[in-house]
């Protein structure tokens, strides 16, 4: 398959789309069943997602009367789009290659924005006073997480363009080359503390629960997505769960794609167990042992502890190669 | 963090703790104070339940035929303070342990406990009354038939037979 | 097809709370419900939720006091069909305690359709999770 037609089986199939969509639910089911084991419930089944997401669509959509209708309507499509175009990006090592211009880490960093700031832009279109707080504070939040995520993504740069003679390689693709000669990067001490911040990234892109500010249910009435209902709502749900699917990806991508199974199904099952891995580590474990933060407290945290770490990672890393 | 991490492990080993209960069962405490349940027999319509009821839940009404007194007591405004209860004489009014209050809005008005107190004629001027339960004569301790024979009777021809026989006595 | 819809859509209810001058004691019962290992209401596939416009099951309570009555309406009308309502505690359903007061005096039912009554003062969680089970086969004929 080639052309075109390649393109749209990555965008709707695989790794995009359906594939990146059933495992997004499937981590958002397991992530809610373990966190009520934690608590000692039993928690909702694992098919929840589907099924809240075949309710949202039974119900109702409503408009506010004092929303611009445009930016209401289309703010929830366009992160969807955002988000599947991100999806269709990110490799699955010994699987799929990644498609040829776009496995740019940057443009990656670039495109996972777009979500949040199609939330702001529906959000502050809705008129409501709720999503204007929730705007002010996922902008915090969103500068706040980008500045230890693009240190991280730096020093990983550097690192691959050391292998492969350049000043930085952004390539995913060298990116798991080089991991797959060397091994995995994470058995270099001095890659650690960017592992670490970038963990501590990914609640903050999920918005779960140390870092869910811009949606806290309990003081601004979820914040951005009040005013959403029905299918609208329904597309922000399902942004979110690639988003999940998304940022567990690319940790694995960047730091442990390797090994991988030489079977096709076996790289899947393993890319899969890893993102899973992942996700139970970063987001359900904290969200199980903390508390919501206030918004200066996160944005504080996250300039101190991931910058500082992700700062320290890319010094060593910097000394290490051109030292 | 790490005192968490200690529970989460715990947690995660012992296994839910959650009761089956829309699908099986539950527990009901000895003491709980649920639904009343009203016994006709042993009540003396004194009235004490509707004056101490806080929600105004209670409410005893002569029958149209005047054959006796009508007991309702409406589940949905009754607050199972459980005042009816203590203050009352006879106990004929007690609460379960029935706590399965839900019911539909068609079942609103009809979701009480009744109960029909039968009078019976006075047996000297005819007059409607209640008759004494017998739960009331073993509070009294003292169940002769003299007390019987004036039971029978309404509270003027009592008073009237009281003073005849003291009368009686005396002399 | 439909009837499996319906099966498999009413095993997501959100959950919103109103508090239309309630004293709290209904309310720390419902998050009892839902907070609760014991009771964990989330096995059903419920979630309370902050906002009314994802709602599909409303648990009112308190007596629908004059100072909040309009804001109760107006809050309920901004969630979106199919909605079922529950009264919990008998103050929204009859007044209970504070009927005849100057301050409360509508019902619930005489401003809005109310569909399944939990009374109780406070109802227990067990209590609640039947109106809510309750409430389910209601929704499942409103889809």
């Amino acid at each position: 398959m080639s052309g075109i037609m390649g393109y749209f089986y990555n965008l709707v199939v695989f790794p995009g789309g359906l594939f990146a969509l059933a495992v997004g639910m499937f981590f958002a089911g397991i992530d809610r069943k373990i966190y009520a084991r934690m608590q000692r419930r039993v928690g909702p089944p694992i098919y929840q997602p589907i099924i809240d997401l075949i309710k949202l669509m039974h119900k109702e959509t409503l408009i506010p009367r004092t929303s611009n209708q445009k930016a209401f309507r289309l703010a929830p499509l366009a992160g969807f789009a955002g988000m599947l175009v991100l999806v269709t990006c990110i490799p699955v090592p010994g699987v799929f290659q990644g498609i040829g211009q776009l496995d740019n880490l940057l443009l990656i960093l670039y495109i996972l924005a777009i979500p949040a700031i199609a939330l702001m832009v529906g959000a502050s279109s809705s008129g409501s006073p709720f999503g204007a707080v929730g705007v002010s504070r996922e902008m915090v939040m969103t500068i706040a997480y980008e500045v230890p995520l693009i240190i991280v993504i730096l020093t990983i740069g550097i690192k691959a363009g050391n292998a492969s003679g350049v000043l930085a390689d952004f390539s995913l693709k060298s990116i798991i080359s080089l991991q797959k000669e060397t091994g995995s990067i994470l058995s270099d001490i001095t890659m650690v503390p960017a592992f670490i911040a970038f963990l501590c990234c990914i609640p903050g892109t999920l918005g779960a629960v140390p870092f869910d500010i811009p949606e806290a249910e309990t003081e601004i009435a979820e914040g951005p997505i009040l005013e959403y209902s029905g299918i609208s709502l329904g597309l922000f749900k399902l942004t979110g769960w690639l988003k999940m699917f998304a940022v567990s990806a690319l940790a694995t991508v960047l730091f442990y794609p390797v090994p991988y199974g030489s079977h096709w199904l076996l790289s899947v099952f393993l890319f899969i167990l890893k993102c899973l891995f992942t996700i139970l580590i970063s987001v359900t474990l904290v969200r199980a042992t903390m508390a919501r933060m206030r918004i200066d407290q996160a944005y504080k945290f996250y300039l101190r502890i991931p910058t500082g770490l992700a700062l320290l990672s890319l010094v060593l890393t910097i000394f290490h190669v051109h030292v | 963090m790490s005192s968490f991490l200690k529970i989460i492990l715990q947690n995660l080993i012992k296994g839910p703790s959650t009761e089956k209960y829309p699908f099986g069962d539950t527990f009901e405490p000895a003491g709980l104070r649920g639904k009343l349940r009203f016994n006709a027999e042993a009540c003396i319509a004194c009235g004490t339940c509707e004056h101490v009821c806080a929600g105004g839940a209670i409410r005893i009404t002569e029958a149209e035929d005047c054959s006796g007194l009508n007991m309702v007591i409406w589940h949905n405004s009754c607050c199972y303070c459980g005042l009816c209860q203590f203050f009352c004489p006879t106990k004929a009014i007690r609460h379960t342990i029935d706590y399965h209050t839900a019911h539909k809005q068609e079942d609103k008005f009809n979701y009480a406990e009744r109960g029909f107190i039968k009078t019976v004629p006075c047996s000297r001027c005819g007059k409607q009354i209640v008759p004494a339960a017998q739960e009331l004569l073993e509070q009294a301790g003292n169940s002769s038939d003299e007390i019987k024979d004036l039971l029978s009777m309404c509270e003027k021809c009592r008073q009237k037979e009281t003073v005849i026989r003291g009368a009686l006595r005396n002399v | 097809m439909r009837n499996v819809m319906k099966n498999i859509v009413q095993k997501s209810p959100w959950i919103y709370r109103i508090n239309a001058g309630s004293c709290n004691g209904c309310d720390v019962e419902m998050a009892t419900a839902a907070l609760i290992p014991r009771y964990d209401v989330e096995r059903l596939g419920c979630k309370y939720c902050g906002s009314p416009k994802h709602a599909d099951i409303v648990l009112i309570s308190g007596p629908v006091t004059e100072v909040v009555k309009d804001k109760v309406l107006r809050v309920f009308n901004e969630i979106p069909y199919p909605k079922v309502v529950v009264a919990v505690g008998i103050c929204p359903i009859s007044g209970g305690v504070f009927r005849d007061s100057y301050a409360a005096r509508n019902t619930l039912d005489s401003l809005i359709q109310v569909d399944v009554n939990v009374p109780g003062c406070p109802p227990r969680p067990q209590a609640i999770i039947d109106g809510i089970a309750k409430a389910l086969e209601i929704w499942k004929t409103m889809l």
